[in-house]
């Protein structure tokens, strides 16, 4: 953790203010988000790096998706991901996101989230301990600082790509689009 | 109204076609016909059971029915304190062709969700539910999801996996 | 010339000490629930973070109603003696810092009104209430003072005290201070009183559309009015401080008595809040009031 070198601060204050201080939305999907509180409060205390649940998507830069996407949740997580200010970053929780997990033939659980959103990173397995989380919080203050944590910037490129996706599993998407599409790929 | 051996006895005189049955731990079963649901309820209404708990439905493909079963309870009995629960299940069998019945919101204001959710998973027709518009699911499906003869392997490699995913080259991963 | 730079260095002071009093108060948050808690400077790694970011505007009077907020608290620092430098001591005193404190709440509530976002709305008129709560003990409390120094200059309340000895250790004016510790978390916004900005049930209430720099401003109103709630305490009760430090320390001590109910008290609902207010303190502020016109008169 290199929170108190002063040298970095005076380098690039920015990138430092986004690595130490990722504030979560509190979304719950799914059966991961029992896993949120232990690890907000007195036993796992995410505070003492920065973590901390923010009740606004606007207040918010990490979406933690913890467990399975239903096609409904589905419209929730875009509209909270769209409101969220850049940079953002996005987490999936779990293998639901990932591929389905033992919701792999459902008939209304989205597989492969990374279709709809740009994920920056995953954590396996079923369910993570709370200790995943920290481990996945560590890896994403190192891509932060190579700068490999881009999905807001790949959400921009591929936007149009991305919007493609989402109105295909989304019948109906009744809100414009949020940036022009036809720049993007 | 605790004794259950008289109700057993009335259902049973006043009404065609009922197959009743009394279990050891006092449950009543019961089996009607869909024209008789409305009468059988009101009575068993009437009679104490008072609180409808829930509306089921059950897919039997190879009988080709499809079978309502509502859970009927009371209030009175489950808290009075002697301890053995008032339960009465009845169980109506529909045509899975043409599966269609008649709302019993007139008589339990709380079947309307229920109703609901089995129109939408199961293709049940409530003639004169209020709105039986969709309540959990987002998008159309070629049958009900619920149904026996829905394929969800079928489903998800025709649907979820001819979404493309956006960037073959991958990112930061 | 000393006393020009005081009009800079006070409000600065005031942010700076707000900012520090935030992060003592997350730190000491979490000692008391057994955590390790973030470092003590974290809320300035937060304020970088939001003003590094983009935030969407909800048109001029959303911006515009947040800078009237940062302005009017701003503008009041300096009334508030610091010590013994008063960058304002001349013109209206006490009366002047009751109607700028309106200030503070209303540029927020226009802000949060351009937003249109029902949980902004819901925390705007239970921030309202809550004022309307703590308005009548606090009017007492202030209009008791008045009576008991005879002066309405914030600055010669100070003066007298430090020659006569705390109001908190004078008779009559002792229920005044203890009405006024009682409505202070009110003030300061701290549980039992968090209703307004209540994460769980109403999204963070005002704040729920600020983003970005919009953020930062907000954070910055609500580390001076901490500070500006706690100034006026220890001014108007314990003697306010014959030099800065003695003044900041004596704010520290009265904060984090505050904080300890904080940590371990749930927090009431708006209509409690309301008839706990009206009832206890206004009723002890009046007796102190009685009190002292009684005697003084």
């Amino acid at each position: 953790m290199d929170r108190n070198q002063l040298v970095k601060w005076l380098e690039s204050p920015a990138k430092m203010g986004h690595k130490y201080s990722l504030h979560a939305v509190y979304f719950c999907t799914g059966c991961g988000i029992i896993e949120v509180p232990p690890s907000i409060t007195a036993r796992w205390d995410a505070e003492r790096f920065g973590v901390l649940p923010s009740a606004s998507p606007r207040h918010a830069n990490l979406f933690l998706i913890t467990g399975y996407v239903s096609v409904k949740t589905l419209r929730a997580i875009i509209q909270t991901y769209d409101q969220m200010p850049e940079p953002k970053y996005a987490v999936g929780f779990g293998s639901c996101p990932i591929n389905g997990g033992m919701y792999w033939d459902s008939y209304n659980t989205i597989k492969h989230l990374d279709k709809y959103i740009p994920i920056d990173g995953w954590i396996a397995g079923c369910m993570p301990r709370p200790e995943a989380i920290f481990v996945a919080v560590t890896h994403l203050w190192t891509l932060i600082d190579k700068d490999m944590a881009d999905g807001y910037k790949r959400y921009r490129k591929h936007y149009a790509a991305y919007r493609a996706n989402q109105e295909k599993a989304l019948p109906g998407l009744d809100w414009p689009p949020l940036f022009p599409l036809e720049g993007s790929e | 109204m605790r004794d259950m051996g008289t109700l057993l006895e009335q259902l049973t005189s006043t009404f065609d076609g009922v197959r009743a049955r009394l279990d050891d731990d006092g449950r009543m079963r019961l089996e009607a016909e869909k024209e008789s649901v409305m009468s059988l309820l009101s009575f068993l209404r009437d009679s104490g059971f008072d609180f409808l708990q829930m509306v089921s439905c059950v897919d039997w493909i190879d009988r080709g029915s499809m079978e309502l079963v509502y859970v009927l309870s009371s209030y009175p009995s489950t808290d009075g304190g002697s301890g053995d629960l008032l339960y009465c299940i009845l169980k109506v069998e529909l045509p899975r062709d043409r599966a269609r019945t008649v709302s019993v919101i007139p008589l339990y204001e709380c079947a309307e969700p229920y109703e609901r959710e089995i129109h939408e998973l199961f293709g049940v027709d409530f003639h004169g539910h209020p709105r039986l518009t969709p309540l959990l699911l987002e998008r159309e499906y070629p049958v009900p999801p619920f149904r026996k003869d829905f394929d969800t392997r079928k489903y998800v490699s025709d649907f979820f996996d001819s979404i493309p995913p956006v960037e073959e080259e991958g990112g930061a991963q | 010339m000393t006393k020009m730079i005081w009009y800079v260095l006070s409000p600065l002071i005031a942010l700076v000490v707000g900012i520090l009093l935030m992060g003592l108060s997350r730190k000491l948050l979490a000692r008391i629930h057994w955590r390790v808690g973030p470092p003590i400077l974290q809320p300035v790694i937060d304020l970088i973070r939001f003003l590094s970011q983009k935030s969407a505007s909800h048109g001029f009077l959303f911006d515009s109603g947040l800078i009237l907020s940062l302005a009017g608290s701003l503008v009041l620092t300096l009334f508030l003696p610091l010590g013994q430098y008063t960058p304002m001591s001349g013109s209206g005193g006490l009366l002047v810092i009751l109607y700028v404190m309106l200030l503070g709440p209303l540029g927020i509530a226009f802000s949060s009104g351009g937003a249109a976002n029902p949980y902004a709305s819901i925390g705007i008129s239970r921030k309202l209430m809550l004022a309307m709560g703590y308005e009548l003990p606090l009017l007492l409390i202030v209009l008791t003072v008045m009576t008991g120094y005879r002066t309405i200059s914030i600055v010669e309340v100070v003066r007298i005290q430090q020659a006569q000895g705390w109001a908190i250790a004078t008779f009559p004016l002792l229920l005044s201070a203890l009405a006024y510790i009682l409505i202070l978390p009110a003030i300061l916004g701290m549980r039992p009183f968090e209703v307004v900005g209540a994460a769980q049930e109403i999204s963070s209430g005002p704040v729920v559309e600020f983003g970005g720099p919009h953020l930062a401003l907000s954070t910055l109103q609500h580390a001076l009015t901490t500070y500006i709630g706690l100034s006026l305490f220890v001014n108007l009760m314990l003697g306010g401080g014959s030099n800065p430090v003695f003044f900041l320390l004596k704010m520290l001590v009265v904060f984090v008595l505050c904080l300890c109910v904080h940590a371990v008290f749930p927090r009431f609902r708006v209509d409690q809040a309301i008839r706990y207010l009206w009832r206890w303190p206004a009723l002890v502020a009046m007796a102190g009031l009685v009190l002292t016109v009684l005697m003084g008169g």
